[in-house]
């Protein structure tokens, strides 16, 4: 009549087993999930942020570069202008030299006066261009050609610089949304080790239950692992 | 034994309530957590559109200013041109020089207005002062788009969302805790009951704390 009873109690006893385990474990795994949807918030917010400045100065770069192409544009017609009076100038000075000569005084007269025009007109284009009052262009003898290679790096070198702080931007939104994604995995891959030792705890045998327990804490080992790679990376 | 059980069923009873309570509040602090990050993302677009029109005024600024420059130039180089001939000898080239100056350089200087018209963006020298007739084209509409402004409040209120997380943590955490206390017995059950009320007070007063700090903190700088 006892012997009955004594396994009934072994029974309950050998289904009760690891239970405790079982509580702490899924206590454990509830504070990681949660520090981990934590870290997938900060980490979105961290990239919604990086896009928004990637976008912002994308806009910023296209209207500098505007600015700058321009500028450079009118820049250069004012020195291209410039340049075409002053050799008309200075052909047209030539041609009266060898009129000159040639004892043609009249015609010659008529020809420096054309060139007095186009110097007037090219005088008048050197007040004008960035190559000639500005001194970071300026030649500096007069056999020196104006520093356009300078102007046109200087010119560019903000848009360039927002282009830097913009791919700057856009390699921070990769980092925080690859994190973002890699969280997410972390935190289905948990989803999997409550259901493990959901199951666990709801197994009789307490070799089953060791058995699940065990499969969740392998799952939980691989989540932490992802967890911990991530925030280091 | 009836008085034991007694307990335990007000305990039950008492213990659902407050999982009741705990889960609406989680819900609450959810909802407000995503609509103050919903908030942030508005003004990230409001900044973005602000951006890109300012972006477009100035853009259409710098075009009209460097077109009035170059009719500005053509114009100043003609008068240059006109006055040269002018002070030739030759009376052909003199009244050259008058016509230029009574039929061509009246449309070439309306071209280039306000640049040729106007004396407060003419230099000394005969140039043009074109960044004062950028500063003149930037208008109140352009000055009102301040997407820095906008940038700014989307950071703090995306700060304030991060925060508000860790408090819908704490009340997640906090339920766990009680509802672990109402399938438990004897210490566990007591240890989970006290746990998840002291984490819930903890979720409640952070969640409080951080609204109240981000509002003043706003309130101080808008």
């Amino acid at each position: 009549m006892n012997e009955p009873i004594l396994t009934q109690q072994q029974q309950t006893e050998n289904s009760e087993r690891y239970k405790n385990l079982i509580v702490v474990l899924t206590v454990f795994t509830t504070v990681l999930a949660a520090v981990l949807a934590a870290l997938q918030a900060d980490a979105n917010i961290r990239a919604d942020i990086a896009n928004r400045d990637s976008r912002y100065f994308a806009v910023l770069a296209s209207g500098e570069l505007h600015r700058a192409a321009l500028e450079t544009n009118y820049e250069f017609s004012v020195f291209g202008d410039y340049f075409k009076n002053l050799q008309e100038a200075t052909i047209l000075e030539l041609t009266a030299l060898e009129q000159e000569t040639n004892g043609d005084n009249a015609v010659a007269q008529s020809t420096r006066e054309m060139a007095g025009i186009s110097q007037a007109r090219a005088n008048m284009g050197e007040k004008f261009s960035i190559f000639y009052t500005d001194p970071r262009y300026a030649p500096q003898s007069e056999n020196d050609a104006p520093k356009a290679d300078q102007y046109v790096t200087d010119v560019f070198e903000k848009s360039n610089e927002i282009v830097l702080q913009q791919n700057k931007a856009a390699d921070d939104y990769h980092t925080w949304d690859r994190k973002a994604d890699l969280y997410v995995t972390a935190l289905t891959i948990i989803a999997v080790a409550f259901f493990l030792f959901g199951l666990a705890q709801a197994l009789k045998d307490a070799r089953l239950r060791l058995t699940f327990a065990f499969f969740g804490m392998a799952v939980i080992g691989f989540s932490l692992v992802i967890t911990i790679t991530t925030l280091l990376s | 034994m009836k008085r034991s059980s007694l307990f335990t069923s007000r305990f039950e009873i008492i213990n659902a309530i407050l999982i009741a309570v705990v889960s609406l509040t989680t819900a609450f602090a959810v909802w407000r957590t995503n609509l103050v990050g919903s908030n942030a993302d508005d003004e990230n677009r409001q900044g973005l559109i602000d951006a890109v029109k300012k972006q477009t005024l100035g853009n259409e600024h710098h075009r009209k200013v460097y077109e009035e420059a170059g009719f500005a130039y053509q114009f100043a180089v003609k008068q240059a041109e006109a006055l040269a001939l002018e002070a030739s000898d030759d009376p052909a080239a003199q009244e050259r020089a008058a016509n230029i100056q009574q039929y061509l350089l009246p449309n070439m200087q309306l071209l280039a207005q306000p640049l040729a018209t106007d004396e407060k963006y003419q230099r000394a020298d005969g140039t043009y002062d074109l960044q004062k007739r950028l500063a003149d084209m930037q208008n109140a509409e352009e000055d009102q788009l301040n997407p820095s402004a906008s940038f700014a409040r989307a950071d703090s209120l995306f700060a304030e969302q991060r925060w508000l997380v860790v408090g819908s943590v704490l009340l997640a955490v906090s339920l766990f805790w009680l509802a672990l206390a109402e399938v438990s017995n004897g210490r566990l059950r007591t240890s989970g009951f006290t746990i998840g009320l002291a984490v819930y007070l903890l979720g409640i007063l952070w969640f409080v704390g951080v609204e109240l700090i981000f509002f003043y903190t706003r309130r101080g700088g808008s």
